[in-house]
């Protein structure tokens, strides 16, 4: 009576779907668990901002000292927010594309319960005054004998999918994260080994511990970003990529020029002196891979505007992509020797960090999330403003950023190098952009506010049960999926779902 | 491309600034030869450079990394090349008077020994560290307050009203933006604080004395003295302009 | 479906060559290592051979003005024993106590 031949589409929803049923446990960890690290990250990085331009705010707590606070708020950033929403990206995306279930859900999971785990503890000591004092790796040292396992369980599995995947066309989504899974490792532990347990000169050091920073956003957070990004454009707007020539080329580039760069922060230091200025090279040569890959992201969804308008996981992926050719020029700009005399010690750097892990990174990893959650918890977002809200109080804060850190950072970098000049009047420009630091903070604040609230709701499985995803414009009379109803994604005891999985 | 072909890739295009830029200059820095000056009647000295640091260095490093001070202080005086450090008043050392000669210098390698990290730091909220202890101790030679005293209170509170030397100082502290650290410092009876409270306001009855994580890191701060006041550079490191020597 | 990479063989070597991959640049620090931790001669020791010098001397001289076997026995052992003595109300007056 039933028609027991499934259509090769049938076949391929199935597998979707357990795909998505086999991962919806570590994923939905890491995507809520990482949304509460980084309002945690987000409103440490506005009492720090606070501090640089309004010292006695909040000095009556101790355990928010500037300095320390700064530090902390990198730190959940990073691996609280960053790290996370990247492993739950990772590890779905390579599933999904190397068409591989996952039989390994509960190692991951306790991996990331390890991962936290030593964040928790790592922010905790650094809030109380016992960090290691190295930028970006301000954890003590033995918290990495944590992350690192943890890491492993985690992310291996992604290799071995990748690896038993059958024949056929790789994705170039696959070698950005392939080069992601492989490369965090390889930039952490040589960092970790060199900073803190080999014996040498304090200044490679603090210039290894440079290069770990620029390789942590070039090497991992930027090819997962990118590996997203080459899935949902061609995904949401229903067009292939636009060369995938141009897009293996783009990737070759990142990966001669990315571990590069690091050390410019060393300008003028006492290392032997090509350190620093191949480090600026580099930043400057990354603009190729940046326009070259935007260009072929931009080029995949042009023409189809509309899908960027109504597509919240376009919309916020393609701010992404735009972040990054943005990044790719001010950072050419910013590095050649006149400019990185300037921005050296200035906000100019913040703003360049900021700018990378919330501008470039986050926004395609919200894009990630507002496409991955629906499906992996069957049940579509419940509110259209809330995703609204989230990407334009977002976008107005790194703005911001872009305009008083990076800028006016420019400015109190030009202030400090006129040598003539008191050191109070740089000082005092300075203040006037860390307000609108500040500023900025307070508006992605409230945006993840309402991102994080959204999250926890479809955690807690009060989604929208609906066949049609929650788009950001108002649903036209005829919507491209059909008629509006109460239709289970992924069918119903009486049959398979009638519309084809999206 | 095939999986192999990948691996390949990846490894080379890493490893190759991996050896360039970690090891190699790493072994490099290690084995840093030592600079030596040319003799007692061409350079003024003997033997090797060794610029010599007094306090608490290696503790004072890593309290002054714990607090994360390098967030807006930087410890880095460049070369001309590189920026104008060198020639902001009493950063790279200080200007020529009738009492010592011109005392600036860039920073050397040799300047961070017994640090584990080097505090380049990340961005100058404040003013360059390099020589702040030298800055300290000049400006309070004519007596009043000890240096360690000085830069304890401005440890607790910058931009208080007490413990500083004069008007001048206080004028300038009042729009500094430095943090108060009072975790560094603690509340105890009047009767137990003997010579070591500070002079600031403090609750009836009580005192504010500094802990000895304070008295490590004021020790390490008044260590920053990078030039030449009481050590010649040697020639071979001596990249100022030449001038005529003195008398 | 192509079943011939899906097996728990190519798993299991899949597995254990993806560590390795991880672990490829932590291999090569720890190889590299020695490479990078040649002795070193730095200003401290080589004006450190001097202060030793000195050093060296002066313990030589000490040690050959202390020499234990001058030490009299015989007051060492007599103090041995006033300190092993249960101790005793001695002569002493002490304040507060009753007479």
């Amino acid at each position: 009576m039933a028609d027991t031949t499934q259509s090769p589409d049938q076949i391929d929803i199935e597998l979707r779907s357990s795909i998505d049923r086999s991962l919806r446990h570590p994923v939905m960890f890491f995507f809520t668990s990482g949304a509460v690290w980084l309002a945690i990250g987000v409103l440490l990085g506005l009492i720090a901002s606070a501090k640089k331009h309004m010292p006695e705010f909040l000095s009556g707590c101790g355990c928010f000292e500037a300095g320390k606070v700064d530090a902390a708020h990198m730190n959940a950033l990073i691996y609280g927010w960053g790290a996370q929403a990247a492993f739950g990206v990772i590890i779905w995306l390579m599933a999904r594309l190397s068409r591989k279930e996952c039989r390994s859900s509960g190692v991951i999971l306790l991996g990331g319960h390890l991962w936290n785990l030593g964040v928790m503890i790592g922010v905790g000591l650094i809030l109380a005054g016992k960090g290691s004092g190295v930028p970006w790796m301000e954890f003590p040292a033995f918290v990495w004998l944590l992350l690192i396992p943890s890491y492993i369980m985690i992310l291996i599995w992604s290799l071995v999918q990748f690896q038993i995947r059958d024949a056929g066309h790789v994705y170039i989504s696959q070698w950005y994260l392939l080069a992601a899974i492989l490369w965090f490792p390889w930039i952490a532990i040589t960092s970790v080994l060199f900073v803190y347990h080999f014996e040498g000169h304090p200044l490679m050091a603090t210039a290894i511990a440079a290069w770990f920073k620029s390789a942590l956003f070039l090497l991992f957070f930027l090819p997962t970003a990118l590996a997203s990004a080459y899935y949902l454009a061609p995904k949401v707007s229903g067009r292939p990529v636009y060369s995938y020539s141009l897009a293996i080329f783009g990737f070759w580039a990142l990966a001669v020029i990315g571990p590069w760069a690091g050390m410019q922060k060393l300008a003028g230091a006492p290392i032997p002196q090509f350190l620093p200025y191949v480090g600026a090279a580099a930043m400057i040569l990354i603009a190729l891979p940046a326009v070259l890959v935007g260009a072929n992201i931009i080029n995949t969804i042009r023409g189809n505007g509309e899908a960027v308008a109504q597509s919240p996981s376009l919309r916020f992926t393609i701010a992404g992509v735009i972040s990054f050719i943005l990044f790719g020029v001010l950072s050419a700009v910013l590095h050649t020797a006149s400019s990185l005399k300037i921005t050296q010690f200035s906000y100019t750097g913040y703003g360049l960090d900021i700018l990378t892990l919330y501008g470039v990174f986050s926004f395609c990893a919200f894009g990630a999330i507002y496409f991955i959650v629906p499906r992996i918890t069957r049940r579509e977002w419940l509110s259209r403003r809330f995703i609204s809200w989230h990407f334009f109080l977002s976008l107005y804060g790194i703005s911001a950023i872009v305009c008083c850190a990076i800028v006016g950072g420019y400015f109190q970098g030009e202030g400090i190098e006129a040598w003539n000049q008191s050191f109070l009047e740089a000082a005092s420009r300075a203040g006037s952009y860390g307000w609108g630091v500040t500023l900025a903070w307070f508006f992605i604040l409230i945006s993840n506010l309402f991102f994080c609230l959204h999250l926890l709701l479809m955690w807690a499985r009060l989604g929208r049960r609906s066949s049609h995803p929650t788009l950001l414009k108002a649903s036209h009379a005829e919507s491209p999926h059909g008629p509006e109803g109460e239709v289970d994604n992924y069918g119903t005891a009486n049959g398979p779902a009638e519309t084809s999985a999206h | 491309m095939s999986f192999k072909a990948f691996i390949i890739g990846l490894t080379l295009t890493f490893g190759l600034p991996w050896v360039i830029t970690i090891v190699l200059p790493y072994s490099f820095m290690r084995t840093l030869e030592t600079v030596n000056y040319a003799g007692i009647e061409e350079d003024g000295g003997e033997g090797p450079y060794l610029p010599k640091r007094d306090g608490r260095i290696k503790e004072g490093s890593e309290i002054y990394g714990q607090e994360g001070c390098y967030y807006c202080h930087s410890q880095l005086i460049r070369p001309t090349y590189a920026g104008s450090d060198i020639w902001r008043k009493d950063w790279g050392g200080l200007a020529k008077t009738l009492d010592h000669h011109d005392t600036r210098r860039e920073t050397n390698a040799f300047d961070y020994q017994d640090e584990a990290v080097a505090h380049i730091g990340i961005s100058r909220v404040g003013p360059d560290l390099s020589n702040f202890g030298r800055r300290v101790t000049n400006a309070l030679t004519l007596g009043g307050i000890t240096p360690e005293e000085w830069v304890l209170n401005h440890l607790y509170n910058p931009r208080a009203k007490k413990g500083y030397r004069g008007a001048e100082d206080q004028n300038l502290y009042k729009k500094s933006v430095c943090p108060s650290k009072p975790s560094l410092f603690k509340t105890v009876d009047a009767s137990m604080a003997r010579a070591g409270a500070l002079k600031v306001d403090a609750p009836e009855g009580k005192a504010i004395v500094p802990t000895d994580r304070a008295r490590a890191l004021a020790s390490y701060l008044i260590s920053l003295k990078k030039d030449t006041l009481h050590q010649k550079l040697p020639k071979a490191l001596d990249y100022g302009p030449k001038t005529e020597k003195a008398e | 479906m192509d079943h011939t990479r899906d097996n728990p063989l190519k798993r299991f070597s899949a597995f254990w060559i993806a560590l390795l991959m991880i672990g490829l640049f932590g291999i090569a620090c720890i190889i590299l290592r020695p490479l990078t931790h040649a002795r070193q001669e730095t200003a401290y020791m080589i004006k450190g051979e001097e202060r030793l010098q000195i050093r060296d001397t002066i313990d030589r001289a000490q040690k050959a003005a202390l020499e234990a076997k001058k030490i009299d026995d015989e007051a060492v052992s007599s103090f041995a024993k006033t300190l092993n003595k249960a101790p005793s109300a001695g002569a002493m007056a002490v304040p507060g106590a009753a007479k």
